[in-house]
């Protein structure tokens, strides 16, 4: 053990820094930012009110029981606001669908006999379904509408009051889905960017700097060919991985127990509502942003470690803003803005449409979604083109 | 200009005039004109930094030129069409190491619009290499990987070949073998510029060039070089074309060469 040469090591890690402004700044700034960011998120996320869609099948007795828990919500005092009714479940459905209403509550035809009868009547709630999350938290908020419903129910006179039971539907999936349903499209849109953005700006910073770029600019290839070259060779192995991915989120293979190693299955069987095909199709489209992206970045760097460094800039704000963690809707007016410029946004609202709604061509979310990331990957074509110049100083 | 599209006028292989490059301060390349003739070897000889990069990336329209202009056979730089006639060994060895031997040739060769087998072991052949086709390049010694970069850079056949500092690090046997190669290429009407900055293959140039900070200082055969400053050594001529004395102190009221 010498302290002389430890210390020679160390400021020769120092000395290095010293001349890598970017790493330096980087290292302090980006924690700082990322965590105000998250900050920003966390803080000002808008609270949104519970809208509610009242179905009654029960004729005069139930309309009273809207009538009060209209009055009894307007302004959503407890952040819960009965916004319209309707007498069927299915238009109610139909509404949710449209995103006119969060949470629906049924009341059931039977209701009237029941409360003659002394029994409980049955309540049905539907939601969305595809964020058991915001799911749960809107049965926390409907806690005061369920005092409301119960003060209603009871008969004139009777002394306690009738507390109805609740059963549960959901529009998309089933009211059982957990969060790996849920969070199916989200990892397809992610890893989709996050490495295949990776692969490129390494192998385009090596071309770069290994001289390899400029040789091949010595030859009569042009620099769209170039592009498309990368976009095809790293698009293909992001079809192998999005294909991978797919397979393994849509289907599960239960392995029986052999000796000592229990049974357990592989993949996670979630069910995709709509086709699979169009998922990929969503997944391909970002990934081909994602390598020009790489290329482009590529160029702003000068080594593999500062390529690394980029990933808090061009990955952190996509995975806080582009929906993986919290709705798009809810952020903050200006994050939102921001979030509307971000290829992750589209991807992940395209995937979700799809895989959890069903949605098809048909539909204009997964049109739109599939128009921006089209163009978004033609922009970063271009942009990636502009980078590779003849003249490589 | 005329001339060429005759026929009547030989067109030069490579031309500058009054070629600059700037960078920031320091002007790399500082007014050159140049007339190469086909068929020739020329050897670009100057110290480090002295320019003999820089001035072959404006002539393969690699960088912009900030003043001035450079034709390969005719066709003014840049011009994709003209680098399918120019070959180009960077003085890096740009090289993929994570494809093998063969891989590297074959890449090239396509994107030179050549994809034919046998200029590959031609070539192969030629840089002896052919025993380690399928090795990546990651495993070849350094001289290997040079002789592998010129492989890459002759695949093709081209017209005009620009090579920077071809022979570092090749054994004294192969050089021979280079050479041989190189005037068989030039007996064959291609033009050679080898950028060098040691001057002991500077005689088996046709003719030489030397540069120094970005202006070229002198040119002629060797035995012109050598008589002109009257010594029998090619260093202490340049050294002398630089107005500096053998052991590279200035000469007395001779600052004006610089
Ligand atoms: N891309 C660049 N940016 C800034 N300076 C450069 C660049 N390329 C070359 N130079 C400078 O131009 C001068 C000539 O360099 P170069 O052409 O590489 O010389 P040589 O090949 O003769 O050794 C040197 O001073 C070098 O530092
Ligand atoms: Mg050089």
């Amino acid at each position: 053990m010498s302290g002389s040469r430890i210390l020679a090591i160390a400021r020769r890690i120092a000395q290095g820094f010293r001349r890598d402004e970017r790493t330096l700044g980087l290292m302090f700034v980006v924690p700082l930012v990322v965590t105000a960011l998250l900050g920003w998120v966390l803080r000002d996320t808008k609270d949104a009110t519970v809208q509610v869609v009242m179905v009654n099948e029960a004729g005069a007795p139930g309309q009273r029981i809207v009538d009060a828990l209209t009055t009894a919500t307007i302004g959503a005092p407890d952040g819960v606001e009965v916004i319209s009714h309707t007498d069927s479940e299915d238009a109610a459905k139909e509404q949710l669908r449209l995103d006119n209403g969060d949470i629906a509550i049924v009341i059931p035809a039977s209701l009237p006999s029941d409360v003659l009868a002394g029994t409980r009547p049955t309540f049905t709630v539907i939601t969305k379904g595809t964020e058991p999350a915001a799911d749960a938290a809107a049965f926390g908020k409907l806690q005061s509408v369920m005092a409301t419903l119960a003060a209603e129910l009871a008969p004139p006179g009777a002394a306690t009051p009738v507390i109805p039971k609740i059963a549960r539907e959901t529009v998309y999936l089933t009211p059982d889905a957990d969060q790996v349903d849920v969070l199916a499209p989200i990892f397809l849109g992610f890893f989709g960017y996050f490495f295949v953005f990776l692969l490129t700006g390494i192998s385009f910073l090596r071309e770069r700097i290994g001289g390899t770029l400029e040789r091949l600019l010595g030859t009569p290839v042009s620099r769209g060919e170039i592009v498309l070259g990368y976009s095809l060779g790293f698009g293909m192995f992001a079809t192998i991985q999005i294909v991978f991915l797919t397979v393994f989120i849509l289907n599960s293979i239960a392995v029986p127990a052999i000796g000592p190693i229990p049974a357990f299955s592989i993949g996670l069987g979630v069910d995709s509502a709509g086709s699979p095909i169009l998922a990929f199709v969503i997944a391909l489209l970002l990934s081909i942003g994602a390598v020009n992206l790489g290329i482009f970045l590529s160029t702003f760097a000068r080594t593999e470690l500062q390529v690394i460094q980029f990933i808090p800039l061009v990955i952190v704000p996509q995975g806080l803003l582009g929906g993986l963690l919290f709705p798009v809707a809810q952020l903050p007016d200006a994050l939102n803005v921001i979030a509307h410029g971000l290829p992750l946004t589209y991807a992940i609202e395209g995937l979700r449409e799809v895989m959890l709604k069903g949605a098809d061509l048909s539909s204009r979310v997964v049109q739109t979604d599939l128009l921006v990331l089209a163009g978004i990957a033609v922009f970063f074509v271009i942009l990636a083109s502009t980078t590779i110049k003849r003249e490589v100083a | 200009m005329t001339a060429a599209m005759s026929g009547s006028a030989p067109v030069h292989a490579v031309e500058a005039v009054g070629l600059r490059k700037q960078f920031g301060e320091i002007h790399a390349v500082d007014g050159i004109d140049l007339a190469l003739e086909p068929g020739r070897i020329y050897g670009l000889l100057g110290p480090n930094g002295s320019g003999k990069t820089t001035l072959i990336r404006l002539l393969t329209g690699l960088a912009h030129a900030t003043a001035g202009e450079a034709r390969i056979l005719g066709t003014r730089m840049p011009s994709r069409q003209a680098l399918g006639q120019i070959g180009y060994m960077p003085q890096a060895e740009a090289i993929y190491p994570e494809l093998s031997v063969g891989e590297n040739l074959s890449f090239f060769a396509r994107l030179e619009g050549h994809a034919d087998r046998s200029a590959i072991d031609r070539v192969l052949d030629l840089v002896e290499l052919s025993g380690r086709k399928g090795a990546p390049a990651l495993e070849l010694s350094g001289g290997m990987r040079r002789r592998l970069s010129l492989a890459c850079t002759l695949v093709h056949d081209p017209k005009v070949l620009f090579l920077d500092e071809p022979t570092v690090g090749v054994d004294p046997a192969l050089r021979v073998q280079f050479w041989t190669h190189f005037r068989r290429l030039a007996a064959a009407g291609t033009t050679i510029l080898v950028a060098s900055h040691v001057m002991d293959e500077a005689d088996r140039c046709d003719e030489l060039i030397f540069v120094r900070s970005g202006k070229v200082i002198g040119r002629g055969t060797g035995a012109e070089l050598r008589a002109n400053a009257g010594t029998d050594n090619l260093e202490t001529a340049f050294l002398k074309l630089s107005g500096l004395d053998a052991e590279g102190r200035p000469l007395d009221g001779n600052e004006a060469v610089a």
